[in-house]
């Protein structure tokens, strides 16, 4: 047994006295959360801070901030491990499965935040699958993230996790039939890694132009909107593209220090690792200083009055706190980074309070792009207001956080956090050709055809192009459909790796 | 067997016969009518198969195919309000609130933020927000924008535009995500944020032609499209075109203006009283420059270039 085995595996299923009072902790936040929930669904959303626009309040408020950090943090599950798979980085592959652990944990809890946020959840449940239009940019929040990014994400951590299911089969756990299904019959034959170092890497390819589409139309939603001073930018989606890679990327280095410590895995985990995730995270944060100097220039520099009114409002106003505590963490995480950087000294400590620091303006930041342009944006002379959360909305969201924790912790005592098995695979051997195999060629390009069908066919028919734009779906339930055939396509790399070697003369 | 057949005739006999025997034991007009409606009713279902298996098409025939296109020439329903007349009594307001069923807003800190206006009279005086060059009150409905923002971003098709032109709000689609409030430049979108209340007294008022709505939706000024679909109904029986007379003084808060400040018509229409005041040089409209066209015009002297656009 190696050394990071018997790291790992005594720790799975041992629910000592911390975990469980750390698990008893988050689950209670949780509940508390859910309480706050159902005070929601009984009142109404009367009982949380926002108000209509015009009267001097906010229509959106901490709900659409939270879902859109939490889907931000996504960013950096996925981006890491395609860049593991792309450039083949072996000292960020310890870190793989924690980033697409938090991938999928995030996009999870996201949605939760829009359940809170909408004035009927139970319609929308319905409404959305039925009536989705591409239109709308909460069209790509739903299919792109709440779908297909979901899907991708949780395939991938899947396939990844094949190996290392395998392994855990093959030893003394409860619940091996767990491990059984994950692993899907994983041998760990040569064709077999092979295979999965094809599928992962296809699958990363294809994977970063749909993260950036992804983020984009969670720009969209803000900087389409021409009503809106001070939301209306083309710089609005790039802008969340780079802030969602910010955070993410601070967020893994918090996560892997955490268990870098908790776990004592100082040798895997390298101080290399926390170098290369800090490189890459003031290279991040400095290109977002810039889009955001660029566009607070632009609003105080011969724009229309009243975004510069929302620019001043924003800058010396109510929130002008929460804007200057963002700008200084920023520009105090890029300082720390680049010191360490420029003088090639790095300490772990540093680079995680850099990660929180990112993290803070993360959420600052998302905060100040949304509220301020409603209740000082408006382009008639209504009334101005303030908006600020209740404990119902602060509830909720510290709720939907613990609940994404706890899901974490509850992963780290049944699944090794570190791939186990993958590490040991040379590069020469991935290149060792597979048997080839008819059957699989097939079956994988059936999948894979039938879920772009799929997913052209219900998408034209929800936008239904050549028709009034506004008309229901021409086949019932397109929007969801759509999700479906997104899910089938990266289904078919799991098929690609899953099927077995039968060759045509077997047939 | 015989004996049970006996005993089931004497049953019917008696259920449905008693009083319909004569004291002879012959069969009384009304026995009559009743048995063969009996026979009737029994056969009518199958009488009706026919019917219904083939009837069907038929009646699906008949119904008007919703393409989103109005039927016959198009209206473009808009409205010209008169700055210079309005006296800012806030008759609109309220006689909007009654034929609209819109909820009474409470009192408290709570509620604050929470009230509904369908139809609101800005104070362009306020020192905050941006400035507009206008004396007095501005009544503001909906816009009816032609390019309404408020549709194209509506994730489930709640608010779209109907057949007669007019911006609609469908309440029982609507999921609540306050999307369409922050594309509206003209913020005239409303949320029901807590139960819709009406004090007991007000409860005998409420218009049954508007449905009510529910906790949790956007709702919005309608053009008072009860009434169009009213004048809209009786001109097809009569089989006439809507009369401009007819309309120009149709939704609510026209209607009530003591002043006539307000005026409603067809704009496609170039003989309406609407279409003529529109081409007033007195006329501009709020938020020009956003470019989603809106269908409500306002008429003022002192109109400065602020007030044009912004
Ligand atoms: S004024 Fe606002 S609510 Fe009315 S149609 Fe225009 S955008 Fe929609
Ligand atoms: S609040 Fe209702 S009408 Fe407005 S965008 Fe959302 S679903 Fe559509």
């Amino acid at each position: 047994m190696s050394d990071l085995k018997s790291k790992i595996l005594p720790k799975l299923w041992r629910f000592d006295l911390k975990t469980i009072f750390l698990m008893a902790f988050f689950l209670l936040l949780f509940l508390l959360g859910i309480f706050a929930f159902l005070v929601e669904q009984k009142y109404g959303l009367l009982v949380t801070g926002m108000r209509t626009i015009g009267l001097g309040g906010s229509a959106w408020g901490v709900y659409i901030v939270f879902d859109i950090y939490f889907v931000g943090i996504s960013f950096a599950g996925i981006v890491t491990s395609a860049l593991i798979r792309l450039f083949n980085l072996k000292i960020l592959k310890p870190l793989a499965r924690m980033a697409e652990l938090l991938a999928v944990i995030s996009l999870l809890i996201s949605t939760f935040c829009i359940f809170a946020d909408v004035g009927r959840p139970l319609h929308a449940l319905v409404y959305l699958p039925l009536f989705a239009r591409p239109m709308s940019p909460f069209f790509g929040d739903f299919t792109l993230i709440a779908g297909a990014y979901f899907f991708a994400s949780a395939i991938y951590l899947w396939l990844a996790g094949r190996s290392d299911a395998a392994y855990c089969a093959s030893q003394n756990l409860p619940f091996r039939w767990f491990y059984k299904i994950w692993a899907c019959g994983y041998k760990g034959t040569a064709a077999e890694q092979t295979r999965h170092y094809k599928t992962s890497f296809w699958m990363a390819l294809a994977i970063l132009p749909l993260l950036v589409t992804a983020h984009s139309t969670l720009g969209f939603i803000f900087g389409i909107q021409g009503g809106r001073p001070g939301w209306f930018s083309d710089l609005q989606a790039p802008e969340f593209v780079v802030m969602a890679g910010v955070s993410g990327v601070g967020m893994l280095i918090i996560i892997a220090a955490i268990l870098r410590k908790w776990l004592g895995l100082e040798e895997e985990i390298k101080l290399e690792a926390f170098k290369w995730l800090g490189n890459f995270l003031w290279v991040l944060t400095a290109t977002y200083i810039y889009f955001m100097i660029i566009d607070d220039l632009t609003s105080f520099y011969a724009s229309p009055k009243i975004d510069t009114l929302v620019a001043l409002r924003t800058l010396f106003g109510p929130y002008g706190g929460l804007y200057w505590t963002t700008v200084s963490s920023l520009f105090a995480a890029f300082g720390i980074l680049f010191l360490q950087f420029a003088f090639n000294k790095w300490s772990i400590g540093l680079t995680v309070i850099a990660g929180f620091l990112v993290n803070v303006a993360a959420i600052l930041k998302r905060f100040i792009i949304i509220v301020p342009s409603q209740v000082f944006g408006t382009l008639l002379p209504y009334p101005q207001g303030f908006y600020k959360p209740t404990w119902v909305e602060i509830s909720i969201i510290i709720g939907t956080g613990a609940f994404g924790i706890f899901l974490y912790v509850l992963f780290l005592k049944i699944f090794p956090i570190v791939p186990l098995e993958e590490i040991t695979i040379e590069k020469e051997k991935i290149l060792e050709p597979g048997p080839r195999s008819f059957f699989r060629k097939l079956a994988f390009s059936s999948v894979f055809l039938t879920g772009i069908l799929i997913c052209v066919i219900t998408f034209l028919s929800s936008a239904r192009f050549g028709t009034k734009p506004y008309l229901d779906p021409i086949i019932p339930f397109s929007p969801l459909l759509f999700i479906v055939g997104i899910f089938i396509t990266f289904f078919s790399a799991a098929v690609y790796e899953i099927v077995p070697s039968v060759k045509k003369s077997d047939l | 067997m015989s004996k049970f057949k006996n005993q089931i005739i004497l049953l019917v006999r008696q259920w449905f016969l008693s009083e319909d025997l004569s004291l002879d034991g012959q069969l009384t007009r009304r026995g009559l009518v009743k048995i063969l409606g009996l026979i009737f009713f029994l056969l009518a279902p199958i009488l009706m198969l026919p019917k219904i298996a083939f009837g069907r098409k038929k009646i699906k025939k008949k119904k008007k195919k919703f393409t989103g296109e109005p039927p016959g020439p198009t209206p473009k329903w808009g409205m010209v309000i008169d700055l210079d007349k309005c006296t800012g009594c806030g008759g609109c307001v309220a006689a909007c609130m009654a034929e609209n069923n819109i909820p009474i807003s409470r009192d408290g800190e709570l509620y604050f933020g929470t009230q509904i206006y369908w139809m609101e009279l800005l104070d362009p005086q306020q020192k905050v927000g941006p400035e507009l060059k206008q004396a007095g009150l501005i009544p503001l409905p909906c816009m009816q924008c032609e390019d309404p923002p408020c549709v194209k971003v509506c994730p489930v098709g709640a608010t779209m535009i109907d057949e007669e032109g007019i911006v609609a709000q469908i309440y029982d689609r609507c999921i609540g995500c306050r999307f369409c409030m922050q594309a509206c430049p003209y913020s005239r979108r409303y949320f029901n944020w807590a139960e819709p209340y009406w004090p007991e007294t007000y409860k005998n008022y409420i218009n049954p032609n508007v449905s009510l709505r529910p906790r949790g939706v956007v709702e919005k000024c309608s053009f008072c499209f009860q009434r169009i679909r009213n004048v809209r109904e009786i001109a097809e029986l009569l089989n006439q075109p809507i009369k401009d007379e007819q309309v120009q003084r149709l939704p609510a808060c026209a209607e009530v203006c003591p002043a006539r400040a307000i005026t409603f018509g067809d704009l496609n229409n170039p003989e309406s009283l609407v279409s003529k005041l529109s081409q007033s040089p007195r006329a501009f409209q709020l938020l020009h420059a956003e470019g989603t066209k809106p269908k409500v015009t306002y008429l003022t002297k002192t109109t400065g270039g602020l007030s044009r656009n912004e």
